[in-house]
Parts: structure tokens; C-alpha cells; sequence
């Protein structure tokens, strides 16, 4: 028998192994160790850099739903934050009445049957026509919300949990507890988004995706499968949105507007479509990559020789922000349209076939 | 001997300590982003009163560290920097932004028990709950609207009144109110529509609201799209038939420099003074203009002088902590401080008009608004002038709290 935890190569030689959660012995050490440094993470962090943390996590969950309706079964989507609006405003409706650990499956339930109605033209129209309805969509969530007195009119609707167990959470722990149930939760959401593409859903998804045609020849069903797909994303959505709610204690409808939805797209596709590692990559990237401009713009701000070469008149270092976000989009889908996902294979692949080339 | 010399040391390590202490001020706001037009101004008036605070050591013994930071309108951003500050700063006073984000930020500046001057003057930041910590340095986007309609009421009773908005919990805290005044002034309101910053054309808007018999058109929304509707009214010949008017960012310099000559007539509602009064802050505003070489759209903007008023209360309420509580200058003092800012000790650095009574700063523990005085100004020859003395909306306390 080989050594399971040397294997160098592809040694499958039955279906159930083809289709297992884990490659080898060596992934299910290193997803141990990713997990046990990630709840190790934040007691080595600031409280506000923890924040940072749970906003990536947050953003995660929405990107590996949005992955699943235009990653996997190629329904371009430009409502994931609506979606993601949805969960929270169910959150912020019922949390003085139930625990989070309901409010927040309920508000993934609520996005979900939203998600399958939104889905309805996804039977008739594709690509840009489909992209429309679903930009219809966003837009008619926030024009409900902004004339809704019961949501008020979009302004902020409290959602403070004080207390969790006997536990009191204030302040001081308040970003950490909800790091760790926000990651306990993602945990969860990449458990069943692996398994999901396991199975024979998933691979509806794909054939879908592919031709649908086709996929409706060999027996699967585009309507349903599509309808699907946009429910399971929407579901993710308003989990991810309703984490939002709790630990921004307050839901405003500015949180979930069309910026939001092209920004998740962006790090779709900055982080690899259909891949859970680039949905959690490319959430990392957008968010850093906003935090390390804003510190080179305020850093420019406070240089003199700096600002000595820039024009007068024009603001070069704020301008930086919106550009940069922009910039990387571009060069991703010219340069890298796999996105992060693929750098991170060809690097596995380096160790894996290390000393030799392939 | 001994003991001089004991005292001696104690006297110099407390003056270097005194000398060397800092406290901490925080903006962030929209320098990018949506609103930049109004966030800009607003940001440079905190940074050059800051300068100024310090260059004349206004805190004395204290140096003020201003940090002005760039949110970009995200109320992600928004918390992220607040929260920051307060794992790293510790600032005495934050001085925020954008409704949204100050409304979600509500519960945390309660909790954290951090004074907080928004410069957005939406009613809901002051009403409860967890209200305790907000101030409004001048009075309310609604207050402004209801003032408005009373000044209409002087001439026009049972006046027909459209209101065009800002898609926004900004634009929207005025309409509820708004409606109540008109239900008591025997007004009528005969439209409500919101507009963003799309507004290219205007005339279906506008045609609609004539068609409704609107004779007047309260904006709630910043200068942008009030300048575009200008223009339409002015090409569509409206602009003799329908009176437009608008409280805090709707007018000002920067209508006037987007609407040019269709802005000849609209009436706006504001608390401060404009850049041709003789008043104390206008001429520090100039003079700092001139020293940190400011453009002339930053010196021309009422949002300028609304970041320096803000930064001046704080300054000034850090200042009487330090006297009132042997130079503690933290978030508790400074909060001490702003609601004993009444009576005799009210604040007049005299960049916002004052009420009958003389005052033009004040706070308290339920009283929130600051400058409760207005004056309605009318845009003539390219410049803001003022048609009514200072007053105060007898009807907005009534409505708001029916």
C-alpha cells in the first residue's frame, strides 16, 4: 500500500474516491491547521483589526453564494447585495423576538424565496438580459426598503444582542464574538458548497451552465436547476447579510446598494469564479487593497515633496482609492481572468511536484 | 530647602507633562466618494481650524493631533476608522459625517459614551434611543423645512407645497415632519418625489408638479441635483410660476456655481453667516483660507465654515473640560463640558447667526441642536443675500413631538 501521506500523484481508482471532500491526508491537515491559526487569529489582533476580519468573513459568504448562481451555474447576478439586504432586514424585524441562531437560518430561509422568485426569468432570458433583471431587482429592493415606514425609509434599525448565554457582550468582545460565529458559519457554508458540487445538483449546475441544451437532453432540468441556483445563492446571501446586521448592530439600506453588488462581483472575479478558495481570497485582496490605498493616500497627503509634484488643484492621493478598485478589476480580466484561485494552484502545484517541474 | 526644591521639580515635570500632552480629535468623512462636494470643504475647515487651535494654543498647554479621514461614504469604512480610534487614539470627541452611517454608529458612540457633532443634521440622530452622546451643531434638516413653510405662511397662507428629496434617509427624515407643519400652517403638500443625483433632465418632475398646482418646491438634497431642476424649471419658463427653495446643503456657493442665473431667486435656509458678513468666524475662515492656501471653491463654501464651527466646538468644549476638571480632557469631561455650553456660558465664535435671544451655541442634556437660529437668504446677482432677521421655527418643537 502507498503512503497515503506521500502521495505525489493521482491514485484514484474508484468513483467514491474520486468525488471525496479532500484530496489526501495532507489537504485535511492543512484545512486543520488553516482553522485552528484562523481561531488563534484574532487574540494576536487588535479589536478593530478584528473588525476588518469579520467584514472579509462576511463579504466571503455572500462571494461563495454569488459563486454559486454565476460561478457554477453561469447566471450573471448583480443583486447579491440585495439579497444580502434582505436576510438583514429579516434579522433587524425579528431579532426582538428570536435568538440569532434563528434569525440569522431564517434570514437566509426569507432570501432564498426571494432569490427563487428573482430567478423566475432566468427560464426565459440569459447573459446581459438576465444580468438586467437581476440590476432590477437591486434596484427595486432599495426602492422598497426607502418607502417602507416598517423598514424605516432605510434609515438604521437597531439589532443589539447584549447577551449570549450568560455571556455579556459589549464593546470589548463584541467584534471577537462575532468573529468566531461568523467563521463557525462560513465553516459550515464551505462544508455544504463542497458538498453541494459533489453531488448530482452540482453537477446539474455545471451542465447548465455549459449548454443547457444539452444538460436538458441527458434528462436534468434547466428551469429547476436554475431556479435552484439563484435560491442557494440568495440563501447565502441572507446569511451573510444578517451576520452583517448583528455586528454593525444597526441595518441601513446604503449597506446593500448596487456599489455593494458590483464590489462582490469584483471579488469574484479578483478571487476566481466557482472556487471556494476565491471566495475567500478575493474578498481579502479588495478589502486590503482598500486599507493599504488609504494608507498610501493619507500617506501622500502628509508628504510635502509629494504633494509639491502633484498638479494643483487636484486631489492625485483621494483619487487613488476609487482608481485603484477599478484598476484591478481591469487588469484581473485581462491579465489573470482565473483570478487569485489560480495563483494559488500553480503554487500548490509547485509543492506538490517539487524538485521536479511537473 | 528640601521641600522648594521637592515643589520645584513637581512644578517642572507637571509644566513638561502639560506641555508635552496630546488629545485627540477624529473626523472621517467623505472626501471621495458620494457627497465628496459638501465632505471635502467640511474635512479642510476641521484640518485648518485644528491648525489654527493649535498655532494660537487655544488648549493651553495641550496640543491638538486633528486626524481628518477619508471614509469615501462607506459605512463600512466608516466604523472601521471610528473603531480604530478608539483601540488606538482615544479621541476626546469624534466629529462624523453621513446619516447612515452615524445612525448605524448610534448604539456604539452611546456605549462608548463618545460626544459626537455629525454633519448631518437628520432629526433621528438626536431623537432616542441611545441619543445621549449626539449634537447637532446647527439645527435640524427638518427644523430648516418647517422654517421654511412658516416664512412661506407670512405671505402666502394656504400655500401649495411639493417636496423634492434625496433618495436617502437624509432626504426622507423631513418629509413626516413636513407634512405635520403644513396640517397646522392649513398648507397643503401636493407632492413628494425623490431625486438623486441622476437628474438629467428634469421636465416630467417639474411638469408633474405644476400640473398638481405646486407653487412652491422645498428641496431636501445638496446642491447637484437643486442646480439641475433650477435649470429645467428656468428653460421649461417655471421659474416665474413656482417658487424652489431649500434647507442647509442645498444652496450656497456651489448651487450658484451649477445653476449660475437659474439660481437668481432661490430662497435658502441657513444658520450661518455668508463669506460678505462681518462677522468673527467669516474673517478667521478667510484668514485661514488665505494662510493654508485654500481654493477659492473651499473658501466660497458654507460647508468650510460648517467644519470649522464644528471643529470650534470641540476645541472650545475640550478647552472648558480642562478648566472645569484640572485638565482632564477625555470623552466624559469633554461631554461634561458641551452640555454646560448654555445660558451664560453659551459658545459665540460667530460663524452661525444668533436667536432672538443673543445666543448662538448652546447645549444641553436634552436639548441637542446647537444654532436653533436661521435666517432665510435669497440668491441675488450670484450671491447668497439674507430676507429675514434671525429666527427660530416656532411650529418645528410642536411637530416634531406631536
Amino acid at each position: 500500500m502507498r503512503n497515503p501521506w506521500a502521495q505525489t500523484g493521482n491514485y484514484r481508482t474508484s468513483y467514491v474516491q474520486d468525488t471525496t471532500i479532500f484530496a489526501n491526508y495532507r489537504e485535511i491537515v492543512s484545512v486543520v491547521l488553516l482553522l485552528l491559526a484562523l481561531c488563534i487569529l484574532p487574540m494576536l489582533l487588535e479589536r478593530s483589526q478584528v473588525l476588518v476580519l469579520n467584514f472579509i468573513l462576511i463579504y466571503a459568504i455572500a462571494v461563495l453564494g454569488l459563486n454559486i448562481t454565476t460561478g457554477y451555474a453561469g447566471l450573471i447576478s448583480v443583486g447579491q447585495a440585495a439579497f444580502m439586504g434582505v436576510g438583514a432586514y429579516t434579522v433587524a424585524l425579528s431579532a426582538p423576538n428570536l435568538p440569532f441562531w434563528l434569525t440569522i437560518p431564517l434570514g437566509g430561509i426569507t432570501a432564498a424565496i426571494i432569490g427563487f422568485i428573482v430567478g423566475i426569468p432566468s427560464l426565459r432570458v440569459k447573459h446581459l438580459y438576465l444580468a438586467l433583471a437581476t440590476l432590477a431587482f437591486q434596484e427595486i429592493f432599495v426602492w422598497v426598503v426607502g418607502r417602507s415606514p416598517a423598514l424605516a425609509q432605510g434609515a438604521a434599525i437597531p439589532v443589539e444582542m447584549r447577551n449570549f448565554l450568560g455571556l455579556e457582550i459589549g464593546f470589548r468582545n463584541h467584534n471577537y464574538f462575532w468573529y468566531y460565529v461568523i467563521l463557525f458559519v462560513l465553516v459550515l457554508m464551505v462544508i455544504a458548497w463542497r458538498n453541494l458540487l459533489r453531488g448530482k445538483y452540482g453537477r446539474a449546475l455545471i451542465a447548465v451552465r455549459d449548454n443547457d441544451r444539452a444538460a436538458d437532453a441527458m434528462g436534468m432540468d434547466p428551469g429547476r436547476t436554475k431556479l435552484f441556483a439563484f435560491a442557494l445563492g440568495a440563501f447565502y446571501g441572507g446569511i451573510a447579510g444578517g451576520l452583517l446586521a448583528y455586528m454593525q448592530r444597526a441595518v441601513v439600506v446604503e449597506e446593500f446598494t448596487l456599489t455593494r453588488s458590483v464590489a462582490l462581483l469584483a471579488m469574484a472575479i479578483v478571487g476566481g469564479l466557482g472556487t471556494v478558495v476565491g471566495s475567500l481570497l478575493g474578498p481579502a485582496f479588495i478589502e486590503f487593497l482598500r486599507l493599504y490605498m488609504e494608507r498610501l493616500s493619507e500617506w501622500m497627503k502628509a508628504n510635502p515633496f509629494v504633494q509639491s509634484i502633484t498638479p494643483a488643484g487636484v486631489d492625485v492621493a483621494s483619487a487613488l482609492l476609487p482608481l485603484s478598485f477599478g484598476l484591478v478589476i481591469v487588469l484581473f480580466l485581462v491579465f489573470e481572468p482565473r483570478g487569485l484561485y489560480n495563483w494559488w494552484r500553480l503554487l500548490r502545484s509547485y509543492f506538490r511536484t517539487w524538485p521536479f517541474k511537473y | 530647602m528640601k521641600r522648594a526644591i521637592i515643589l520645584g521639580m513637581m512644578a517642572m515635570l507637571g509644566l513638561v507633562m502639560a506641555q508635552g500632552r496630546t488629545v485627540n480629535l477624529l473626523w472621517s468623512g467623505a472626501v471621495t466618494g458620494p457627497t465628496s462636494d459638501v465632505g471635502g470643504p467640511y474635512g479642510a475647515g476641521i484640518e485648518d481650524y485644528c491648525k489654527y487651535a493649535n498655532d494660537q494654543k487655544l488648549i493651553p498647554g495641550v496640543t491638538l493631533n486633528c486626524t481628518v479621514r477619508d471614509d469615501q461614504y462607506q459605512n463600512p469604512n466608516t466604523q472601521r476608522i471610528f473603531e480604530e480610534a478608539l483601540d488606538r487614539a482615544k479621541p476626546a470627541m469624534y466629529l462624523g459625517y453621513s446619516t447612515g452611517a452615524m445612525l448605524q454608529l448610534k448604539p456604539l458612540i452611546n456605549e462608548v459614551k463618545m460626544p459626537t457633532l455629525p454633519a448631518s443634521a437628520h432629526i433621528g440622530l438626536i431623537d432616542p434611543p441611545n441619543n445621549q452622546y449626539m449634537f447637532l451643531p446647527v439645527s435640524s434638516y427638518s427644523e430648516q423645512v418647517v422654517a421654511l413653510m412658516e416664512y412661506i405662511n407670512r405671505t402666502d397662507k394656504n400655500a401649495k407645497i411639493a417636496l423634492v428629496v434625496n433618495p436617502s434617509p437624509f432626504g426622507r427624515a423631513v418629509v413626516d415632519h413636513a407634512r405635520r407643519a403644513a396640517q397646522r400652517l392649513g398648507q397643503s403638500i401636493v407632492d413628494v418625489r425623490e431625486v438623486g443625483g441622476g437628474n438629467l433632465d428634469n421636465t416630467a418632475l417639474l411638469r408633474a408638479l405644476d400640473a398638481a398646482g405646486a407653487q412652491y418646491i422645498i428641496h431636501q438634497n445638496v446642491a447637484g441635483p437643486v442646480a439641475n431642476i433650477l435649470k429645467d424649471a428656468k428653460r421649461l419658463g417655471l421659474d416665474k410660476k413656482i417658487k424652489q427653495m431649500g434647507a442647509v446643503y442645498t444652496g450656497g456657493a456651489d448651487l450658484i456655481r451649477l445653476a449660475g442665473d437659474a439660481a437668481e431667486g432661490f430662497l435658502w435656509a441657513s444658520s450661518y453667516y455668508t463669506l460678505d458678513e462681518n462677522a468673527p468666524g467669516i474673517n478667521l475662515q478667510k484668514q485661514l483660507a488665505a494662510k493654508y492656501n485654500r481654493s477659492a471653491d473651499i473658501l466660497n463654501s458654507t460647508n468650510y465654515t460648517a467644519g470649522m464651527l464644528a471643529a470650534a466646538i470641540a476645541v472650545e468644549a475640550m478647552k472648558r473640560a480642562a478648566q472645569r476638571f484640572s485638565g482632564r480632557i477625555d470623552n466624559e469631561t469633554v461631554y461634561q463640558a458641551l452640555i454646560g455650553m448654555n445660558g451664560p456660558n453659551a459658545f459665540k465664535p460667530g460663524f452661525a447667526v444668533s436667536t432672538k435671544a443673543g445666543i448662538e451655541i448652546d447645549f444641553t442634556r436634552t436639548e441637542q441642536t446647537g444654532a436653533e437660529g436661521l435666517r432665510v437668504l435669497e440668491a441675488k446677482g450670484g450671491k447668497f443675500v439674507p430676507v429675514t432677521d434671525p429666527f427660530t421655527s416656532a411650529l418645528f418643537r410642536q411637530v416634531r413631538n406631536p
